[in-house]
């Protein structure tokens, strides 16, 4: 088979390819060869770093936690694409590609849709003698006083409850 | 040959194409990769819903857990570079160049043993604190309730019980230097370090009743909920606090700290309190004593009175027998009959004694009653004296404990004496746990898998030919660096 590769088509060193480049076409694309994976490279460090500066910024934590998600969330996609298109060299190939990545990536987004209501708001349906087990909120913070105040009087009787041991909250 | 290409010209040529136009390894490769996306999209979908649907404000965080972000940041470098260096190793085998192609695989290689070296420092690093995803090893728990305390008693027990050899002689050595302390002396520098040693001797005795067994009683007694509450929780504070990094985080240590003085000054008072009633048993003991005395004092004549008149009566009576025996002697029949019954024409002497007795008899009845109902208060005073005492000791504790070992520990416990591994309250640690080592551990399966390819690749000689191979085994560790680059702000970050 290894004699075969160079040649036959359905063999081929490193995909089939219909334009005729033959064996050079890796090199046929964008900058040289090496310098656009040494740019990919770079940039993806930078990307790195942004996420990481994102995350360990405690004023963005603190005032609004959801855009810093958000944005480490997009870094990652970027970092993801670059990796896909250009080291799995995705951006060269044929339209093959579709038929596999589109399938993979919806029934990857319905698996996460599935969840959703499952396990995300699996603490709505809480019940009492599940609330006595369950992680207790630091009562020294602030966010915690803040959700009691929204939820009223009941929600804040629940929890503390669920502070007590079960016997004396019976 | 050439006489098709002469109707070529006519006929529609149509090129038949049996499946993908692409190598069957490399198809093979990203059918198994598109199953890979599902898997990883499914379990990371699985954590993100499971770290915003757990119970608010109560995921950890990231130094909570003992996970640094920098050590994070540098395997995310380390991979990157490793995707580099296997492309370049297949644009080498491309070119033909099969040395450098085989230097870039070695270097990919040893990159992916530098993320995995550094994943199982990682995982040391939990497991050292006790951060394991599961019950007999973890010593996470989700919150501070009875449940808790009991854990923390019984982590403690077979320390405690192995120092009740032990006890007296390290208590009799800490107790003087402990009372230079309370009387505000400074203690030299060796006295300092023996004191600390002490301390540390005894500490599994000092938690189990300064801090666990004080908490229990206020658990189980306390009427007010809430001081309850903020008992098992200044519990769990003292044993492993969860503090943010930085100012904030200061400030709160700088607060605990001063908690704790406070606290040592209010048990401090209520010592000063609890010493008043015991002075006052202690009075109370006394005069009853006194009362006592004084009732002792009276019955003693009386009885040494009665005491006379009961030998004389005895002695008198033993005259008597003995006269009538020596008379009625010879008589059998009269022997017969007992003594006792014999004279009602007793001696009158006798008889006159006889109501004396039963005078003083009177006269002192009382007396003994009046003072066998005094030594039994006496004793309950006593009791209640030595009750105060106990508690007092009791308070005595608690105020060193939380002088000299909490306020030593700011950290915590499990920080400053880690050799305790006690059950620690992380609210939602044990989810945390299960996730981070279930992704983290899917991932280094990969890498792992990953390295194996590396290494049956080497075997070969990396020319053109085997570019192929070097493509698929390339496109799989592309990758295991993808899933990386979203686990890394996921666990580490968010």
């Amino acid at each position: 088979m290894a004699d075969l590769a160079p040649t036959d088509p359905r063999y081929p060193g490193h995909g089939y390819d219909p334009l005729g480049h033959g064996d050079e076409h890796g090199h046929g694309h964008g900058p040289s060869g090496v310098g656009k994976y040494v740019i990919v490279f770079l940039v993806l460090l930078g990307l790195t770093a942004v996420s990481y500066l994102v995350g360990n910024s405690q004023t963005l934590r603190e005032k609004s936690p959801g855009v810093m998600w958000a944005a480490m969330m997009a870094v990652s996609c970027a970092k993801a694409m670059l990796v896909i298109l250009f080291f799995m060299h995705m951006l060269w190939e044929a339209n093959w590609k579709y038929v596999l990545t589109i399938p993979a990536s919806m029934m990857s987004i319905f698996l996460l849709l599935m969840l959703i209501p499952d396990v995300g708001r699996r603490v709505d349906r809480y019940s009492e003698e599940r609330w006595l087990y369950a992680a207790q909120p630091d009562s020294n913070s602030h966010a915690v006083a803040k959700a009691a105040e929204q939820h009223g009087h009941d929600k804040a009787g629940k929890s503390d409850a669920a502070g007590e041991q079960p016997a004396a909250s019976h | 040959m050439a006489h098709d290409h002469d109707h070529g010209h006519t006929a529609v040529k149509l090129e038949y194409q049996p499946a993908l136009p692409i190598g069957r390894g490399k198809l093979c490769l990203w059918l198994f990769l598109s199953t890979e996306i599902m898997f990883f999209a499914g379990l990371i979908g699985t954590y993100i819903v499971l770290r915003f649907g757990a119970p608010p404000e109560s995921w950890p965080l990231p130094h909570d857990v003992h996970l640094q972000e920098f050590i994070g940041a540098f395997n995310t470098f380390v991979l990157i570079c490793s995707s580099v260096t296997i492309v370049l190793a297949l644009e080498a085998a491309r070119g033909n160049h099969a040395g450098l192609s085989k230097f870039w695989m070695v270097a990919t290689f040893l990159l992916g043993s530098v993320f995995l070296g550094v994943k199982a420092y990682e995982y040391n690093e939990k497991f050292k604190h006790g951060i394991f995803p599961a019950k007999p090893h973890s010593l996470l728990y989700e919150k501070a309730d009875l449940n808790y305390v009991a854990a923390v008693r019984q982590s403690l027990a077979p320390k405690s019980l192995a120092l009740t050899e032990k006890l007296p002689e390290l208590t009799a050595k800490r107790d003087p230097l402990l009372a230079k302390l309370d009387a505000g002396q400074a203690l030299t520098e060796q006295d300092q370090q023996q004191f600390t040693e002490l301390n540390r001797q005894l500490l599994p005795n000092d938690l189990q009743y300064d801090l666990v067994q004080w908490t229990e009683l206020i658990a189980a007694k306390d009427p007010d909920q809430a001081q309850r509450r903020r008992a098992l929780e200044s519990l769990a504070v003292a044993i492993y606090p969860l503090r943010p990094l930085g100012k904030e985080g200061a400030e709160m240590e700088h607060h605990y700290v001063q908690m704790l003085d406070e606290e040592a000054k209010t048990v401090r008072h209520q010592m000063q309190e609890l010493e008043k009633d015991r002075s006052l048993a202690q009075n109370e003991l006394a005069a009853k004593k006194a009362e006592s005395d004084a009732l002792t004092a009276e019955i003693a004549p009386v009885q040494m009175q009665r005491d006379m008149i009961q030998k004389e009566i005895e002695r008198l009576q033993k005259a008597e027998t003995t006269t009538a025996a020596t008379e009625e002697a010879p008589s059998n029949l009269v022997s017969l009959q007992p003594p006792a019954t014999q004279p009602p024409t007793a001696n009158p002497q006798v008889e006159k004694l006889k109501t004396e007795l039963a005078a003083l008899d009177a006269q002192l009845m009382p007396k003994l009653e009046a003072q066998r109902a005094l030594l039994a208060e006496q004793q309950r005073i006593f009791e209640r004296e030595a009750a105060f005492t106990t508690e007092l000791k009791r308070y005595q504790g608690r105020v060193r404990l939380l002088l000299y070992t909490l306020k030593a520990a700011p950290h915590g416990l499990n920080h400053t004496f880690s050799e305790l591994r006690l059950p620690m309250v992380i609210p939602s640690g044990n989810m945390w746990a299960s996730t981070y080592f279930l992704l983290t551990g899917f991932h280094a399966i990969h890498v792992l898998v990953g390295l194996i390819a590396f290494v049956l690749v080497l075997f070969y000689k990396l020319d053109r030919t085997k570019a192929h191979i070097l493509e698929n085994v390339g496109l799989y560790w592309h990758f295991v660096d993808l899933v990386w680059i979203f686990l890394f702000p996921l666990l580490y970050l968010f």
